[in-house]
């Protein structure tokens, strides 16, 4: 039985008013309803719901368009529904203006709909979790950072811990970067996973899918080796296997017991597949100066952010006063979880790609607006008969309006489809280890806020091209357009409109133009220009090794002296080194140093370096220039006097005019280390400023965990991968090696948001360009058919040909420099306003402005050419004998 | 030579089209069948819309009539209009009718397939 099945509802309800003025609404209706349910058994629902909208849509414009408006008088509904009539019918007159008009919408709302898209998902609404907006994140800060945001250190962390207590924000919890290192069936794996604070889970009001999350007696090292496992990585390593809880795993050479499987899809913090309770020992409970913990916690119910920021402030300044030599200088600021875990970069980028997306929907509204006016000069008399017959004035500039509403209500779906697209294809750019670090990139799509806004972006629209010609309309003088003829009805008044659109397109171009060719210049010289190292035939791998096998400093030095050997000796290689960072890798280290004869009283004050160890190759395989002294040699072992070798803007700052080499400086509470060498700076971030300080130590005396190898190849390195992992794994099988890449390859994740800044740049600029110059020639054309006459009489009494195109383009090149010089004026403020805020790299060179501002201006009247042509083929005596 | 008489409504070809179906169904003539039927009879395929249009002006030069059926489930608890036509539309169908034998008259041999 399928009586029971409704049509389309909306598609109903469309009918139901576009029938108004027919009496067999109720027939019409019924007579579909039938077929609908007729069609619903013989063929399927499906079928007959399309089927039913297509027929709803051909009848409802069928109504709307043709019937008569002689039945619909009087009531205002009807009178309204007439107006519709009147307008959908001017605009299906006119099927290429609407076009026109239809493509400009949707291009430059689709635009700003997808940068929106972009906004939602990574400022807006990055995360998918119950009440994420009572999830807030402390941080610390401090003048010595800059407006960084800082982790926090895990004495400072159980401090504030405790004085929250009952606070405004409950479940403090800390995160821990763990690369785990995964022995099981399969070779190794490496999985991101967190050591986490047992109040994690509560604080994101997370639950365990099968088994529990962490008890609080787990924070203690003796209970810690529990883990709970993500969806993802049960199903894969372990087969969806229901029973997992309370079996033991090898991670790092240890057993674990499985207490837990999250649900589906939860993956906090950036795809975590492991976690694992965050325990400190004694000493670390005590450490104030290394700053490595993420904290979250939630606010209580009722409480508001500002709070929890008043109460953190007491919190860290009692701190202050009973640490002063730790954390003397320390504050601290609650950020929103989407806030504190966003790069501090995102929201400047995003409100440039905005600010971009309004400028050009502007100068398509300047477009169409004048495309419109064109329309409204040629209608002058029918509007002006309609007036003088009694039509109202509000009436007129009713309908005027209301075309604009259909025109973009014509546009909105194809503009969604622009947004959509351009989100699909923004995300398939974008490789996985990048998406990680970017909360909320997955989730970017159209989402209904994302539909809001491009409705919201289209009301801009409507109002901003509609209202100009609405205005026009309004203050239309009847009596002098009946009086003339219709061109004469065209005053200065209006030419002047017109003008001031093509000034302000091309004023708005200008800025878009500077923006996108400073962002593109920047990622070129970037990816280009010399880095401080060669990123060319160089394989890059990483390896964690596990504390449990490898507590002891030697262990880790063989490991990684001995797998350098491996590497150097694989046939195709041309050397090998080893590092803790590798340039332009997404991870850093930082530490606060000492200088021998200038310690300071306070250690908060202690200035910071990058920090670097590394293999006596290390320079020799990504070419790092030394400026004096020497590399790291053989000879440098952990028993022998500990050396380094700094930057030279490190010499630069510390030494300033003297000879860095043989200075002394030691980390704050290690031992004193000889500058035996000055190498050159290496652009790590392009985000950061360049040339930043950094400290070199031989691996041999200082080797860590986190082992990043480098290998210098003859050939395409990778090819070398496989030889490559093999090489490690015959020294630790246990050992799993991860992002095999080039370093070219590392260098272009690094570097991809500069891509698309620059490609969206690229997109809003091409797009204000060619809408500019569109603008312009439309223009010029329509001033010069209404000149028509003028030029006809000015030849006739003997102006040349060259004298009119002259005159013409002489024009369009006036208006152009007008807009112009508005134009330059945006231009460097935006140029200055990157430089300041936005790159690092980006330099607001005055040339380029000026470069670009002649092109422009040479295109625009490039785009007056043809129209002057025109004007100058004018015959006179066929201009005096049309009039 | 029969004229037409200003009283009479004259209808259009897919008005008598429209009359000639209405006439042929009988009781059951509402705007489905008649649809069905011009587009299997008479081999015209006519847009909805334009099929109510029609029998509106039908209905208002007096050359059909319509009364309401029964509220039906399957039209959604509407009832069908069943339509008529009526004496003034008989007359006008004839009227058609006679001119055009009129205009046939003497042309068989050249109209007639052979």
């Amino acid at each position: 039985m399928t009586s029971h099945l409704k049509p389309p509802r909306a598609a109903e309800r469309l009918l139901f008013f576009a029938l108004a003025g027919s009496p067999y609404r109720h027939d019409i209706l019924g007579d579909l309803h039938e077929t609908f349910a007729a069609l619903c058994s013989r063929r399927s629902p499906a079928f007959a719901r399309w089927w039913y909208r297509v027929q709803a849509l051909r009848l409802a414009a069928r109504f709307i368009l043709r019937a008569r408006p002689a039945r619909t008088k009087g009531q205002p509904m009807d009178r309204f529904l007439m107006d519709v009539r009147f307008a959908a019918r001017s605009i299906s007159k006119r099927p290429f203006l609407t076009a026109a008009v239809v493509a400009t919408l949707a291009l430059a709302i689709g635009a700003n709909a997808a940068v929106f898209g972009v906004v939602d998902a990574l400022l807006l609404h990055p995360f998918d979790m119950h009440d994420v907006d009572r999830i807030v994140m402390p941080v610390t800060t401090s003048p010595r950072f800059g407006e960084k945001r800082e982790t926090v250190s895990p004495a400072d962390f159980l401090d504030w811990q405790h004085a929250m207590q009952g606070g405004p924000i409950e479940h403090l919890a800390a995160i821990n970067w763990w690369d785990a290192n995964l022995v099981g069936r399969d070779e190794p794996e490496r999985v991101l996973g967190f050591a986490v604070s047992p109040e994690f889970f509560a604080a994101l009001d997370a639950h365990a899918a099968i088994g529990r999350t962490f008890l609080p007696e787990e924070a203690i090292p003796a209970n810690a080796k529990r883990v709970v496992l993500s969806d993802g990585l049960w199903r894969r390593r372990f087969g969806g296997d229901a029973g997992i809880v309370g079996r033991t795993i090898l991670i790092d050479a240890e057993l674990w017991t499985v207490v837990g499987v999250m649900p589906p899809k939860f993956d906090f913090p950036m795809r975590a597949e492991l976690w694992a309770p965050l325990a400190f020992d004694e000493k670390e409970a005590r450490n104030r100066s290394s700053h490595y913990l993420t904290v979250i916690g939630r606010l209580r119910a009722g409480q508001r952010p500002s709070d929890a920021q008043t109460r953190m402030s007491t919190i860290v300044r009692q701190l202050a006063l009973d640490y002063p030599a730790a954390d003397g200088q320390l504050g601290a600021a609650v950020y929103s979880l989407g806030g504190g875990m966003s790069d501090v970069g995102v929201p400047r980028v995003l409100s440039l790609w905005q600010a971009a997306g309004v400028f050009v929907l502007l100068i398509a509204c300047a477009n169409i607006a004048n495309l419109l006016l064109a329309r409204a000069a040629e209608r002058e008399r029918e509007i002006a008969i309609r007036v003088a017959l009694g039509s109202s004035r509000g009436r007129i500039v009713r309908g005027a309006i209301l075309e604009s509403a259909m025109l973009v209500g014509l546009a909105l779906p194809a503009a969604l489809a622009v947004a959509s697209a351009s989100l699909r294809v923004m995300h398939a750019f974008m490789p996985a280890g990048v998406v990680r670090f970017i909360p909320g990139w997955d989730r970017m799509g159209l989402s209904p806020s994302t539909v809001a806004a491009t409705v919201v972006f289209a009301g801009i629209a409507a109002a901003a091209f509609g209202i100009v010609p609405a205005w026009h309309l309004a203050k239309g003088a009847v009596s002098e357009a009946l009086k003339s003829d219709a061109r004469a009805g065209v005053g200065p008044g209006r030419h002047r409109v017109r003008r001031a659109l093509v000034v302000v397109e091309v004023a708005l171009a200008l800025p878009l133009l500077v923006a996108a060719v400073l962002s593109a210049s920047t990622i070129t010289t970037f990816i280009t220009s010399w880095q401080g190292y060669d990123p060319d035939n160089v394989l890059t791998m990483r390896v964690v090794l596990p504390a449990a096998t490898y507590a002891d400093a030697g262990r880790r030095s063989r490991f990684a002296l001995a797998a350098v050997g491996q590497l150097a000796a694989m046939p195709g290689a041309a050397g090998a080194a080893v590092g803790n960072i590798l340039p332009a890798v997404d991870s850093n280290a930082v530490r606060s140093i000492e200088i021998a004869g200038r310690l300071e009283a306070d250690r908060s004050k202690a200035p910071r370096v990058d920090y670097r160890t590394v293999s006596t190759q290390y320079f020799d395989v990504l070419r790092m220039p030394l400026v004096a002294g020497r590399a790291f040699a053989a000879t440098d072992r952990a028993e022998s006097e500990p050396v380094a070798i700094v930057s030279a803007s490190m010499a630069h700052k510390f030494w300033p005019g003297a000879s860095a080499l043989d200075q002394r400086l030691r980390l704050v509470d290690g031992p004193w280390m000889r500058v035996v060498g000055v190498c050159g700076d290496v652009v790590h971030d392009w985000f950061d400023s360049r040339n930043v300080p950094t400290l070199y130590r031989p691996i041999a005396q200082a080797p860590g965990a986190a082992l990043m190898f480098a290998v210098k190849t003859a050939a395409e390195p990778l090819t070398l991968a496989p030889a490559a992992r093999a090489a490690i794994a015959r020294i630790d099988p246990t050992q799993p090696t991860f992002d095999v890449m080039t370093l070219r390859q590392v260098v272009a994740q690094r570097t991809i948001s500069l891509d698309y800044i620059a490609s969206v740049m690229a997109a809003f600029a091409g797009l204000a360009l060619v809408l500019a110059v569109l603008g312009l020639y439309a223009v010029m054309t329509y001033l010069v058919a209404q000149r028509a006459r003028e030029i006809g009489v000015r030849m006739a009494l003997g102006a040349t040909e060259a004298d009119v195109q002259r005159d013409t383009i002489g024009q369009a090149g006036r208006l152009t420099a007008i807009g112009l010089a508005i134009g330059l004026v945006l231009a460097v403020a935006l140029g200055r306003a990157m430089e300041a805020g936005l790159l690092g790299l980006v330099s607001a060179d005055f040339r380029v402005t000026a470069a670009l501002a002649a092109a422009l201006g040479l295109t625009a009247i490039a785009g007056s050419y043809l129209p002057a042509r025109r004007a100058a083929r004018i015959d006179p005596i066929v201009a005096l004998r049309s009039e | 030579m029969p004229t037409l008489k200003s009283k009479d409504a004259y209808v259009g070809e897919l008005e008598q089209l429209i009359l000639l179906v209405v006439l042929r169904l009988g009781d059951d003539a509402y705007a489905n069948p008649i649809r069905e039927d011009l587009d299997r009879i008479a081999r015209r395929r006519i847009a909805r819309g334009a099929l109510y249009t029609a029998l509106e002006r039908l209905e208002q030069k007096g050359c059909v009539r319509s009364v309401m059926g029964e509220p039906l489930p399957e039209r959604g608890g509407r009832p069908r209009r069943y339509f008529t036509v009526t004496a003034a539309g008989l007359r006008a169908l004839r009227e058609s009718r006679q001119v055009l034998l009129g205009l046939w008259d003497g042309l068989e041999a050249k109209l007639e397939p052979r």
